[in-house]
């Protein structure tokens, strides 16, 4: 930082930022924000241009969910700021901590519908966690460092701070007293587990449902420690991927609309739920009325307003899973509820070796690069990111992950378009590690210019383009629940891919044929650089297993 | 339908109210009154909503004391029906 500046609030905002420890930010310049681009000449903060202010807020996400520090995303005012807003609600959704910065048009000409003014501090209420609009200088480093402390403290989230233009030029003060940082230590007061300690001594069936509060509390080695003492069969949500052992007997993977058929039945079957930071959200549930009907719950969670939200709580633990899951772990006597899970587990698995075609079969091709990246010793040093469709919920089955940071998908918002900025922003603050993106070719167009920020910073992310030519999620329910009315789903006129990304710089490859994959996959993984890699499959597959919608769990459709 | 009556205390900070209707709406309640003075000693806001919803009451208090700036939500049971 040049002390020679004069301590503006763009060039106190970059101040602020260093003092929270953060390295790397993503953005977009605008007039509204020019001061602050200003400033960050002279700041050691390495900013990532990206071309499109969703792909800076997508970005920051991945980058925090990739490494557990917070996201810092920046956007002029007007379209820069609106253009924030998808990726803030799907921060929210997901509770990921953010700082999201917007330059905003002079105070004095605030309401005064002037160029690029959006009145964004209100646009802000329904997508964030919590936001600020700054009315002088000597406010701003306080409100920073109090949007650093709402975005990490208990059930984390984006915060935004809009910054009018003539704050971000204003100079500090000469009596101005700076502010230390004042973020509050967390307690670990362990909750009282008395009441759930006396429901799981006397449970049979006992189930843990993993959600992606474990990640989010940093308690998977909690939750492990607590499977390995009760030695209890567990199910995770799509967020909650990775806090369980892959390789674990009794986990038996993931339950919901597409979760695998021994998870769904088991849950179904047992008589005590321990929801571990989940929110029985309505892509688990299926028909909530018929949601694991025999079951007690017992509900560990952050957040007061998730308890009793879906599903009444016969017991809801409230606190950090840190310290109160640990309290209820003890031996558990039911080897006859884990030899049917067991059996569960070894009976519904899925199979790869029967699909008849010479055509790409993408859940195996999934499995296999999971494989690939299992067999050479790297499963702890990957991360795969997502879009949103069949793609996605193949990885979620195919795949098996070592940590939820390893996986990064938009659960709850469910954002196509999310996986290739999520993937830069998770190899930037990963950089040693290899970052996969899978993809679908609806996805991939909706956030397509990022290719020019990997190009740009020459960030080594892999795309995996699953490619059936359709929107194939929506396709599959039209097939199935539409009458086959197929409605705007045809992507046929997709661009030829391998050319646009070798137009980025990006090595590029097709595949079409089953017995490509191996050798495909391994030169992927093998090139230094940013790759994509195209594969075509049948547009008809669907994912199976998929509880149709408002429909209990265990009635499942199956490929037949 | 139910009616409640909820009396939420809030520290006088930027737009506050509208995040608790934003809330409230959002939240599947119809606001059918609303009384709101703040302490200008205090600096703390008192919101009276008189709201009603087929849901109960609870999902939104919880929902409402999880903004940054609330200090206290109560439901006047002498009138809510």
């Amino acid at each position: 930082m040049n002390s020679k500046k004069p301590l503006t609030g763009g060039v106190l905002l970059f101040k602020v930022l260093e003092q929270q420890g953060v390295k790397h930010i993503f953005g977009y310049p605008g007039g509204a924000i020019m001061p602050i681009y200003d400033a960050l000449v002279d700041s050691d903060i390495q900013h990532f241009l990206c071309r499109h202010e969703q792909g800076a807020a997508f970005s920051a996400v991945g980058y925090s969910r990739a490494s557990g520090k917070i996201g810092v995303c920046l956007a002029t005012s007007g379209p820069g700021a609106t253009n924030l807003i998808t990726g803030l609600a799907d921060a929210l959704a997901d509770s990921i901590p953010l700082v999201a910065i917007t330059g905003q048009v002079s105070s004095s000409a605030m309401g005064s519908d002037a160029f690029q003014e959006v009145d964004i501090f209100g646009l802000s209420l329904a997508c964030t966690k919590h936001s600020f609009q700054i009315s002088c200088i000597e406010e701003l480093e306080g409100v920073l460092f109090r949007a650093f402390e709402i975005a990490q403290e208990g059930r984390q989230g984006p915060v935004l701070v809009d910054i009018p233009k003539d704050i971000q030029l204003a100079e500090l003060p000469e009596q101005y007293k700076f502010i230390s940082n004042t973020f509050r230590e967390k307690t670990n007061k362990v909750a009282d587990v008395g009441s759930a300690l006396a429901l799981l001594s006397s449970a049979k069936k006992p189930i843990l449902y993993v959600g992606g509060g474990v990640g989010m509390a940093g308690a998977v080695n909690e939750l492990r420690d607590f499977i390995s003492t009760t030695n209890m069969p567990s199910v995770a949500t799509l967020k909650g991927l990775g806090a369980v052992e892959p390789e674990h007997e009794l986990y038996l993977g993931m339950l919901g609309m597409h979760g695998t058929k021994s998870a769904n039945l088991a849950v179904q079957q047992c008589d005590l739920l321990i929801a571990v930071g989940a929110r029985f959200d309505d892509r688990v549930t299926g028909k909530l009325n018929e949601f694991a009907p025999n079951a007690k719950v017992i509900h560990f969670d952050i957040d007061a307003a998730e308890i009793n939200k879906r599903r009444y709580a016969d017991v809801a633990i409230m606190g950090d899973l840190k310290a109160n899951l640990p309290a209820l772990a003890m031996p558990l006597n039911i080897d006859s509820w884990r030899n049917s899970c067991a059996h569960m587990h070894d009976n519904f698995g899925f199979t790869y070796d029967d699909y008849p075609q010479t055509n790409i079969y993408a859940p195996a091709v999934l499995n296999a690069i999971s494989n690939k990246l299992k067999e050479s010793g790297k499963s702890d040093h990957s991360v795969i990111t997502t879009d949103v469709g069949q793609h996605q919920m193949w990885s979620a089955q195919h795949m098996s992950f070592t940590d939820p940071s390893n996986f990064i998908t938009s659960g709850s918002m469910g954002t196509m378009g999310f996986g290739i900025p999520a993937a830069i922003g998770a190899q930037i603050s990963r950089p040693d590690d290899i970052v996969i993106a899978i993809s679908g070719d609806g996805s991939f167009m909706m956030n397509v210019q990022e290719l020019a920020t990997i190009k740009r910073y020459q960030i080594p992310v892999k795309i995996v383009l699953i490619d059936n030519a359709k929107l194939g999620m929506v396709r599959q329910w039209q097939d199935l629940f539409f009458d086959g009315r197929l409605s705007e789903t045809d992507l046929s006129d997709n661009p030829d891919f391998v050319m646009l990304a070798t137009a980025f710089d990006i090595k590029a490859k097709q595949i079409t044929q089953k017995d490509e994959v191996t050798s495909a996959i391994d030169e992927m993984l093998a090139h230094e650089g940013p790759y994509l890699l195209q594969v075509k499959i049948d547009a008809k597959d669907n994912v199976w297993p998929l509880v149709p919608p408002d429909t209990a769990n265990d009635k499942m459709m199956e490929n037949s | 339908m139910n009616n409640y009556q909820l009396i939420i205390l809030a520290d006088d900070k930027q737009v506050v109210l509208e995040r608790i209707l934003q809330v409230t709406r959002y939240r599947g309640f119809l606001i059918n009154g609303m009384n709101a003075k703040v302490n200008t000693g205090t600096h703390v806001a008192t919101i009276e909503l008189m709201i009603s919803s087929e849901r109960p009451i609870e999902l939104l208090v919880d929902q409402i004391n999880k903004l940054i700036d609330i200090k206290g939500v109560k439901v006047d049971n002498s009138a809510s029906q």
